[in-house]
């Protein structure tokens, strides 16, 4: 090995660190650790965030911890949004059918729910979802 | 001073090189190559994904595609006023309305099917479908309609082959006939919305309206990957990979329903009886046309675990997978092979090739 060859090699070996920094992005690991009741690994498709919209109104995403409720205004009231270890419902809305409240839980990445009446939705997000979509 | 070309002849430091070449290639990502939107239509949320498509005509697809969600919705209603409430104002009252090509097209499909279905499809038995009160955007809360009023429009007897589409001009010789296109509407929505996707040049993309879907494309260098939700608790049940250009449909009782007096009645009516069909709890289809898989999976719902399998070889669906009242899967052997179950099921109920 040549002295050319060893000092290739201590910048390719340094600068592995330098772009693991500078390209990881906090994914389905950091908030898997924090959900608490979410036991899966950081590669089983876990959701990370959740996408709440309210119509006319640009997509907010929002992590899934800590445990809390969301009030998302709309155009008969507000809703509220439950974050619990992990996965998230509609546990209240001004609607008269509540469709939207009996979808339930919500804990794969890609699932959806919606509240028509008061034009808010939800949806799981994950780094590494492992659906593009679900059907129902 | 260190030449390019000992980064690839020393064994060493090719792996190194490899492998940073590897991590950036990977992370290096500007733009995810995932673009999402929603809007709502069809009373519900229609859901898009596309991959790899340069911003500027997702946003622009996406735009045409509420657009034109929104003018289907209004003209294809099956209650709120709009060209389809037209054609069964003169239905009702002369016997014949005129159509133009686009809801002819549209009318023509559906018989097509209806007969397919053996009429397990129907298109025209809107009236119970009003009194079992599902012409509401939320659900009713019952009672259910008096007996005598059920039997009284079965007796009539609505069938699509009591309609003629002849050009732009539609007649009935039965006045009992009203469109109601909901187990159909959406699905051939979509297939209008994915032609408008590959006219705009977009190749990789999923149109999902309510959890009903046609994927078209990959998501780079997988497959797309569809869960298809268990009917009866929270999670996914299997999934499924659509090969290239495939929809997935799924009618269950569990989408629009209502109780009344401890019992469930849902949205999916049997046109034989009356009532809601009752021996399958969700009925799901693999079929390359949306508007067939919508059509067949609520042919297949109503016909239930015995007879599904002729209705659905009439129909042409070579895919499709059904869950019964007492949770038992029913299959045929090549739904087998396109399922991935997240746990193996205790029996599933094989039938013969389709």
């Amino acid at each position: 090995m040549t002295r050319a060859d060893r000092v290739l090699m201590a910048i390719v070996l340094c600068s592995l660190p330098l772009l693991y920094l500078h390209f990881w992005t906090p994914g389905a690991a950091d908030y898997s650790d924090s959900a608490g009741g979410v036991t899966q690994g950081a590669d089983a498709g876990t959701a990370t965030v959740l996408r709440i919209q309210s119509a006319g109104t640009a997509a907010n995403t929002t992590p899934l911890a800590p445990d809390r409720q969301i009030q998302v205004p709309g155009p008969m009231g507000e809703s509220t949004i439950e974050i619990r270890a992990g996965q998230a419902r509609f546990l209240e809305s001004p609607c008269p059918g509540k469709v939207c409240v009996h979808s339930g839980w919500l804990s794969e990445a890609g699932q959806l729910a919606a509240c028509l009446p008061n034009r808010i939705s939800i949806q799981l997000l994950g780094s590494r979802p492992r659906f593009d979509a679900i059907n129902f | 001073m260190p030449s390019f070309d000992l980064l690839l002849r020393h064994p060493l430091l090719r792996t190194l090189t490899l492998a940073l070449a590897c991590l950036l290639a990977a992370c290096n990502r500007a733009d995810d190559p995932v673009y999402h939107d929603q809007f709502f239509a069809f009373g519900t949320l229609i859901d898009l994904t596309f991959f790899d498509v340069d911003t500027a005509l997702a946003e622009q697809a996406s735009r045409a595609l509420e657009q034109a969600f929104m003018q289907m919705h209004n003209d294809w209603h099956a209650w709120q006023p709009g060209a389809l409430q037209q054609v069964n104002a003169g239905l009702a009252g002369q016997g014949q309305a005129s159509v133009d090509p686009a809801m002819a097209a549209l009318i023509q499909e559906a018989n097509r099917l209806s007969v397919l279905s053996n009429g397990l499809f129907n298109p025209v038995i809107g009236r119970l479908v009003a009194i079992w009160g599902f012409h509401h955007d939320e659900p009713p809360q019952g009672p259910p309609p008096a007996r005598d009023r059920i039997r009284q429009l079965l007796e009539q007897a609505p069938a699509s082959t009591d309609i003629r589409v002849d050009g732009g001009h539609i007649s009935s010789r039965n006045p009992a006939v009203r469109y109601d296109l909901g187990a159909f509407a959406k699905g051939y929505a979509i297939d209008r919305g994915i032609e408008r996707l590959k006219a705009l040049g977009i190749t990789h993309a999923i149109i999902n309206a309510g959890g009903d879907l046609r994927a078209i494309g990959r998501h780079g260098q997988r497959p797309w990957r569809i869960g298809i939700r268990d009917p009866r608790q929270p999670g996914v049940l299997a999934s499924i990979e659509p090969a290239g250009d495939e929809s997935v449909f799924t009618s269950g009782d569990y989408e629009r329903f209502y109780e009344y007096e401890g019992r469930r009645y849902h949205h999916i009516i049997d046109p034989r009886s009356g009532y809601p069909a009752g021996a399958a709890v969700s009925a799901t289809v693999i079929h390359p046309v949306a508007a067939t898989a919508d059509a067949a999976a609520t042919a297949l719902f109503v016909a239930g675990p015995d007879a599904w399998p002729a209705i659905a070889r009439q129909m042409g669906v070579k895919y499709a997978m059904l869950v019964d009242r007492e949770g038992r899967i029913h299959m045929n052997p090549a739904m087998k092979t396109r399922l991935t179950f997240e746990s193996e099921p205790d029996t599933i109920v094989m039938s013969e090739t389709l």
